[in-house]
């Protein structure tokens, strides 16, 4: 028979005589990554050592990102605490991308793109490699993740976009019945993707 | 490693969830004394929800559990799995997830709360196909009500709208207002269907009750309600305790010893996590460790006397397996924004194939709209299809606003040959079997389905839906029951009307496994029922006594 490896130190209920302890051991580890244990320290002391801690030795990187990624969510600002630890964590989990986003940066600042759809469809059509430099940007700003962890929920931008109608799951604050109330209506869209489609892969439960 | 002392109480009660805490918190009340022993720790809300905000995969509503080494539970419903082994030609239909903590599964439940119809328990006499119950609805009317004003479930005025199961009380609270969405879904069949959709009763909360908030639409009942809005097996222990009953948690139950004769428990033995062996006797004991796990206890704790395992001469311990596996289906509206995912999840439902002569054929079930945020997946999408920047953003609040996800209920059938048996490859730290189950979906089920998906091909034409997402297969559904069927002859039955074991006189099992079918609805409020009504037989052997 084979028998289970425990996933973390058995004894763990002798250490914890109250229940609190236990629960913090419960909690998964993966937390710290959030952008409360990263990019804050960077922003408040707005240093060179700040934002080392959050993207490695590079902190030359984060500049490019947060200017490409400007670029490709056509917005003018985005907060540079999230854009931290977005850039340490997509270098982290995919070290060529450090190259890529400066070469893609490069790109960039070689042409002339009036809209994240320009810069997009023309960056792939130069280098395939930059689609998936791109959809790691959105990933990244939109759905708040990156290195397959939690950069921020509530402040991912998918949220933002939404906020008049709908709040992110676990932060209602819409008053009694909120629901019962008729949201926006939304009119189809016109606008065309910048990208080559990619097959959904939704993440097994 | 014996332990110092034993313990001792009237009643002992295997498992924390809302079967075994319910029964506890009825007998503590009455002056019994009870001790309930829970393989899992003690857990409080806010580190789940915290576990939520932190998990990128947030549709697996296990991620924010992970179990304990000494109590492990399934990880996902991904086959195969690392805990909970399924085999057989519907091996995926069988990935039945669940929880092993103080509280039980109910944490991540999301409150629906049907009681069964009349029909349900007399399935054998009425449509000629599987078993009839050894209970009849009006015996267990009284204590479906009882287990509505425990959890609190708000409910439609059945004057205005029947959901077939009559009722001698109006539900404890008032039904709940239905999101915009639903009330969309709702015209629409109203309108251009010969169907209905009816408010689906649920233990959530329309107003303060039992010292808990009025639901706030957080959208998150499964897998954690960050309010306690919705009622969960938790609060049945909180009240329970404050009535002098006694948990023990982390108290993995292994063996239940019985006497010379093999007719009454003596006691039941349980690990802590060291291994420690700790002896625990009474006069009454009951096995309220969820469908899966009392089926598994039941079978590890052979021994000589009972070399099949206990109160199993009949041999139908782990047979009988069933759930309600149904059908999803998601897809693009064509019509106006519904935006789902305002309110609670789950709160409408077309119940016009619950029940009918056809189930003489084929399986019952329930349609859930269900009212889930859309947001994230609707931005997967959307990058997926190459969108970037400003039409990034169109695309998402459209997508979000008009992706509908549908899923049935359909219902399962007792079959012999659908068994749970302890896995011979792999234990546990303790040296416990994990549980492994071969499963093949009865034809009944599968022409249920099939019927399922014709419904859901004429409701996607009928909202103009395009990118049809179908779930392939069958979905599981988390209602596993069966495993210690109810039934009035011992020869192929392992429990009676009142759920007491027939082979040992003072052992009960509280738990869906006694189902005899599986039913029409979500299976908690009949679980809680006779939960309630085997506490209802304690009392009076112990007033007796
Ligand atoms: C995602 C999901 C959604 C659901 N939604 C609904 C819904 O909306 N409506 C509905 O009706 N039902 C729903 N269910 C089903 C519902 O959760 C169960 O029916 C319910 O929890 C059963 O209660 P129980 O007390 O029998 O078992 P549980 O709640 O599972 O409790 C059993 C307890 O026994 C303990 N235990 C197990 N083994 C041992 C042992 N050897 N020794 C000591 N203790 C042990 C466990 O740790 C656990 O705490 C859902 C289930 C899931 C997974
Ligand atoms: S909608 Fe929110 S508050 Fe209401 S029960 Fe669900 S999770 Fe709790």
């Amino acid at each position: 028979m084979a028998a289970d490896r425990p996933c973390f130190p058995t004894s763990i209920h002798r250490s914890t005589p109250n229940a609190i302890r236990l629960n913090r051991a419960l909690r998964m580890s993966r937390r710290d990554a959030l952008l409360g244990a990263l990019g804050a320290a960077a922003v408040v002391t707005g240093s060179r050592q700040g934002m080392a801690a959050t993207a490695g030795q590079d902190d030359t990187g984060v500049p490019l990102f947060m200017a490409l990624s400007q670029r490709l969510t056509d917005r003018d600002t985005l907060d540079p605490r999230i854009g931290n630890a977005l850039y340490a964590g997509i270098i982290n989990a995919v070290p060529e991308r450090r190259d890529q986003i400066q070469k893609l940066h490069d790109f960039m600042t070689g042409g002339s793109f009036a809209s994240a759809r320009a810069l997009a469809s023309a960056a792939e059509h130069q280098d395939p490699v930059f689609k998936d430099v791109i959809q790691d940007i959105m990933t990244g700003w939109y759905r708040g993740l990156a290195d397959h962890k939690v950069v921020v929920y509530r402040s991912a931008l998918m949220f933002d976009i939404t906020k008049d109608a709908i709040y992110p799951k676990t932060y209602a604050t819409g008053g009694p019945f909120y629901w019962t109330q008729t949201p926006p209506e939304v009119a189809v869209p016109t606008g065309e993707p910048a990208l080559s489609p990619s097959k959904l892969v939704i993440e097994p439960t | 490693m014996p332990s110092e002392q034993d313990l001792s109480a009237d009643v002992v009660i295997v498992g924390s969830g809302v079967a075994g805490s319910s029964i506890a918190n009825e007998l503590a009340r009455a002056g019994i004394s009870v001790i309930v022993l829970e393989a899992g720790p003690r857990v409080d809300r806010q580190h789940f929800v915290e576990n939520f905000r932190n998990l990128e995969n947030k549709p697996s509503y296990q991620g924010p559990f992970p179990a304990v080494p000494w109590a492990r539970h399934p990880p996902n419903q991904i086959t195969p799995n690392e805990y909970l082994h399924t085999t057989g030609p519907d091996a995926e239909a069988y990935q039945q997830v669940y929880l092993r903590m103080m509280g039980g599964t109910t944490w991540h439940w999301a409150g629906c709360a049907w009681r069964y119809l009349p029909s349900d328990f007399e399935l054998k006499t009425r449509y000629g196909q599987g078993r009839d119950w050894a209970l009849k609805y009006d015996d267990l009317e009284p204590f479906y009500y009882q287990a509505e004003v425990m959890m609190g479930v708000c409910g439609p005025d059945p004057s205005v709208e029947d959901l077939g199961s009559p009722r001698k009380q109006p539900y404890p609270m008032d039904a709940l207002p239905i999101s915009y969405a639903a009330q969309q879904f709702r015209k629409l069949i109203g309108e251009k269907t010969p169907y209905r959709v009816v408010h689906e009763p649920q233990a959530r909360n329309t107003r303060p009750y039992d010292s808990r908030p009025t639901c706030e639409g957080h959208n998150n009942c499964m897998p954690i309600c960050p309010i306690g809005a919705m009622y969960n097996g938790s609060y049945s222990v909180y009240h329970a305790e404050a009535a002098g009953a006694k948990f023990v948690p982390n108290a993995v139950v292994y063996r239940i010893e019985r006497d010379s004769a093999n007719k009454r428990v003596t006691a039941v033995h349980y690990y802590d996590p060291d291994k420690g062996s700790h002896r625990v006797t009474g006069k009454y004991f009951v096995i309220a460790a969820h469908c899966i796990e009392t089926a598994k206890l039941m079978l590890f704790s052979a021994d000589e006397q009972s070399p099949d395992g206990i109160a199993n001469s009949s041999g139908h311990v782990g047979r009988n397996m069933m759930d309600h596996t149904g059908v999803q289906v998601s897809f693009i509206s064509g019509d106006k924004a519904l935006w789902p995912g305002r309110g609670p999840l789950e709160t409408n439902v077309i119940d016009n194939f619950r029940d009918g002569d056809w189930r003489n054929e084929r399986g019952a079930y329930l349609v859930h709209m269900v009212d889930d945020n859309q947001v994230d997946l609707a931005t997967q999408l959307a990058i997926a299809k190459g969108y970037v920047g400003r039409e990034l953003e169109e695309q998402i609040r459209y997508l979000a606003s008009h992706t509908v996800r549908l899923f049935s209920h359909n219902e399962g059938l007792a079959d012999p040959d659908n068994r749970l048996t302890l896995s011979k490859t792999n234990k546990d730290m303790l040296g416990i079997p994990h549980p492994e189950v071969y499963y093949k979906l009865p034809e009944y089920t599968v022409k249920s389905c099939e019927h399922t998906r014709g419904l859901f091909r004429d409701l996607i034409g009928l909202m103009h839906g395009t990118d049809e997402e179908w779930t392939p297969g069958y979905f599981p559904q988390d209602h596993p029951a069966g495993s210690t069927i109810m039934g009035t002859d011992p020869k192929d039955s392992v429990v009676d009307g009142f759920c007491r074991t027939h082979d040992h006189e003072n052992l009960f099992i509280a738990s869906s496994s006694v189902f005899s079918s599986v039913g029409t609805g979500n299976i908690t409020l009949t679980v809680a029922a006779l939960a309630l009504r085997v506490a209802d037989t304690l009392k009076k052997e112990l007033a007796h006594a």
